[in-house]
């Protein structure tokens, strides 16, 4: 390729990947802990003041309950098979306010029906929505704006995907090997965030497009309705993606049978499936159906759905093998976001490769800010990204940390009541002051104390959470399993830290990160510029 | 700049092509709506990274936009749009 438009191809690459990289960072390193939302659920439940029932809830009686206490519950709910079974629905507001998604346990109710619900952390929920949305508010309307947000910047991501790969894939064999001390540190954070980069390209490749198609997903079902498909796009959308048709009532009600029935009748269309969770449309409806959805595992569209009416007969099957196109091409779509099919060491990849994403999206904005400051001379925007860039990593890496730390500590205070206020207004407050304070000090040595300080607020949440816990820290799986994510995420910060100090020993830092660009700072070239420099 | 445009006008050409091969291909084209979404999202991937081709930034955009219009017509004379699924 020629020179020119290799560099063109390096000068977009940098330009896009400085547009979207501190969005993806957040996204990276959220997601990175995300990928074991499921497991985050089950740490974040305080253990204060709750007496385990002496065995599972009845399901029935609690949809009971529910259905008597919540009648908007029927019409549609999602209901979570458990020792202590869950449902979630939509509860319309009063008087025109406007209604909002309501969860409720069996552990909520009395004996005599009443109903209290404790706040509770609502930590996972929180890394999820900065995983992505960014923690931008906004659901209400047709379009979320974090989310669609999040949709460009995956584009961005795509597209900086793509020329990295065409700058790089004629010398791909040369880099595999190329990372070395020798001295120039900027050359060693190019062999970094190539390497890596080049290791984790099919990972990013996957998360790119399955991630601007989630968050994308209304733009372009706009975009393809206004030029290609028509006004009747919408209708089309719905029923090629709904398990079945919304209820149709006519008023006639129905005894219901028990949950176990139902739970059975799927098992018995679909041997082996794994229930996650049934939705439920029309409780006590004779119109009514319930969809029982959950996995088939060994397969990579792993997600199944068994469609029963309110009598238990089936009405519709959606299997691998035994489904329509679309639902076939959707399945793997998230299963290959949320790496939820192969297992909990699936799990791990995703999240070391969330971890080395991070790595890869701080280490290009570096290079592009020492780049820039090489070859135009001493740049005042160069400076800020790079102060912006350390403020906003070590503010969203510290400020999740500080969140876990106040779920698990905040219930055991009087203040318990506002824990799901607190863990969310920690981070941002963390987050503020880390920005505020970078863009004042001396990048190194800002970096290198908060390089020493996360570690040991990473070992510090498994530490708080065996204080006021105890045993449920090790002997619940998946508690144990969050700690010792949490703790990998301190060895990983650690190595971090060892990393840069071991830089600094070998290598004089770049005039940016002391501050102290001149007119006199050397100029390094690129190496295309050393190239052209040498036929010339 | 220019990565910009080349993203934005990208968008509706990706999704027009997209629209043409669903009118071409002998089957509903609603049957695989989803499969033309991720497609979609690749295309627009790939037409945006042509804009770092040429070394001026004027004729990748300009050639971006004529190709909307020259789609935009040709899908004009299918029947997909408002047409049954």
């Amino acid at each position: 390729m020629k020179a020119d438009r290799l560099r063109r191809f390096i000068d977009l690459h940098a330009w896009l990947g400085m547009v979207s990289g501190l969005a993806l960072f957040v996204a990276f390193f959220a997601g990175a802990i995300n990928v074991f939302h499921h497991e985050l659920h089950h740490w974040q439940e305080s253990h204060h003041g709750h007496e385990l029932a002496a065995g599972p809830a009845n399901p029935d009686h609690f949809l009971q309950q529910l259905i008597s206490r919540f009648p908007a519950s029927a019409d549609r709910m999602y209901f979570l098979p458990d020792e202590d079974p869950g449902a979630m629905w939509f509860q319309p507001g009063e008087d025109g306010a406007a209604g909002e998604w309501r969860t409720a346990h069996a552990s909520n109710f009395a004996e005599d029906g009443s109903f209290t619900q404790q706040p509770g952390s609502e930590l996972a929920d929180f890394v999820n929505e900065l995983h992505y949305e960014l923690g931008i508010p906004g659901n209400g309307g047709l379009i979320n704006i974090g989310m669609t947000l999040m949709g460009f910047v995956a584009v961005l991501y795509g597209v900086a995907l793509f020329s990295g790969l065409i700058i790089h894939w004629p010398k791909i064999r040369k880099e595999l090997f190329a990372l070395k001390h020798q001295g120039n540190l900027r050359r060693y954070w190019k062999n970094l965030h190539n390497l890596i980069g080049i290791i984790s390209f099919p990972f990013h490749l996957i998360m790119s497009v399955t991630g601007a198609a989630m968050g994308l997903f209304t733009v372009m079902a706009i975009v393809l309705g206004l030029l290609v498909f028509g006004p009747q796009l919408q209708g089309v959308i719905q029923k090629e993606t709904d398990v079945w048709p919304p209820v149709q009532s006519q008023g006639e009600t129905l005894a219901m049978a028990p949950m176990a029935d139902y739970l059975a009748a799927a098992n018995n269309e679909l041997p082996g499936m794994d229930v996650g969770w049934v939705e439920i449309r029309g409780y006590g409806d004779a119109a009514g159906w319930m969809d029982v959805a959950g996995s088939q595992p060994g397969f990579l569209g792993h997600h199944v759905h068994v469609v029963l009416d309110n009598t238990m007969k089936p009405l519709r099957i959606s299997a691998p093998g035994e489904r329509t196109f679309n639902f076939a091409a959707i399945s793997p779509v998230y299963s290959l976001h949320f790496g939820d099919y192969g297992g909990v060491w699936v799990k791990l990849l995703y999240f070391a490769m969330g971890l080395l994403g991070s790595l890869l999206f701080v280490s290009g904005n570096i290079l592009w800010c020492e780049r820039r400051s090489d070859r135009v001379g001493p740049s005042r925007s160069s400076a800020f990204l790079l102060r912006l860039t350390l403020g906003l990593c070590f503010g969203v890496v510290s400020g999740i940390a500080f969140s876990f730390l106040v779920s698990k500590l905040l219930p055991y205070t009087p203040w318990a009541a506002l824990v799901a206020s607190a863990e969310r207004q920690i981070f941002w407050w963390v987050l503020v002051v880390l920005v505020l304070w970078s863009l004042r000090a001396s990048p190194l040595r800002f970096s290198g104390l908060w390089l020493r300080i996360m570690p040991f607020l990473y070992l510090a949440i498994p530490l708080a959470q065996v204080a006021v816990e105890g045993s449920h820290a090790w002997q619940e799986p998946d508690a144990l399993l969050v700690n010792l994510v949490v703790v990998a995420v301190a060895a990983c910060l650690w190595g971090g830290r060892a990393q840069f100090r071991k830089r600094l020993r070998l290598a004089e830092p770049h005039p940016l990160w002391v501050g102290k660009v001149t007119r006199d700072h050397p100029k390094h070239l690129t190496e295309t510029e050393l190239e052209n420099q040498g036929a010339g | 700049m220019r990565a910009l445009f080349g993203v934005l006008l990208s968008l509706p050409l990706s999704m027009m092509l997209i629209g043409l091969a669903a009118a071409w291909v002998p089957v509903p084209w609603n049957s695989w709506l989803v499969l033309q979404l991720i497609i979609g999202m690749l295309l627009w991937m790939s037409l945006s990274l042509l804009v770092a081709l040429p070394e001026k930034a004027w004729p990748p955009l300009v050639g971006l936009l004529v190709a909307n219009g020259i789609v935009w017509a040709t899908l004009q004379t299918t029947g997909i749009y408002g047409g049954a699924a």
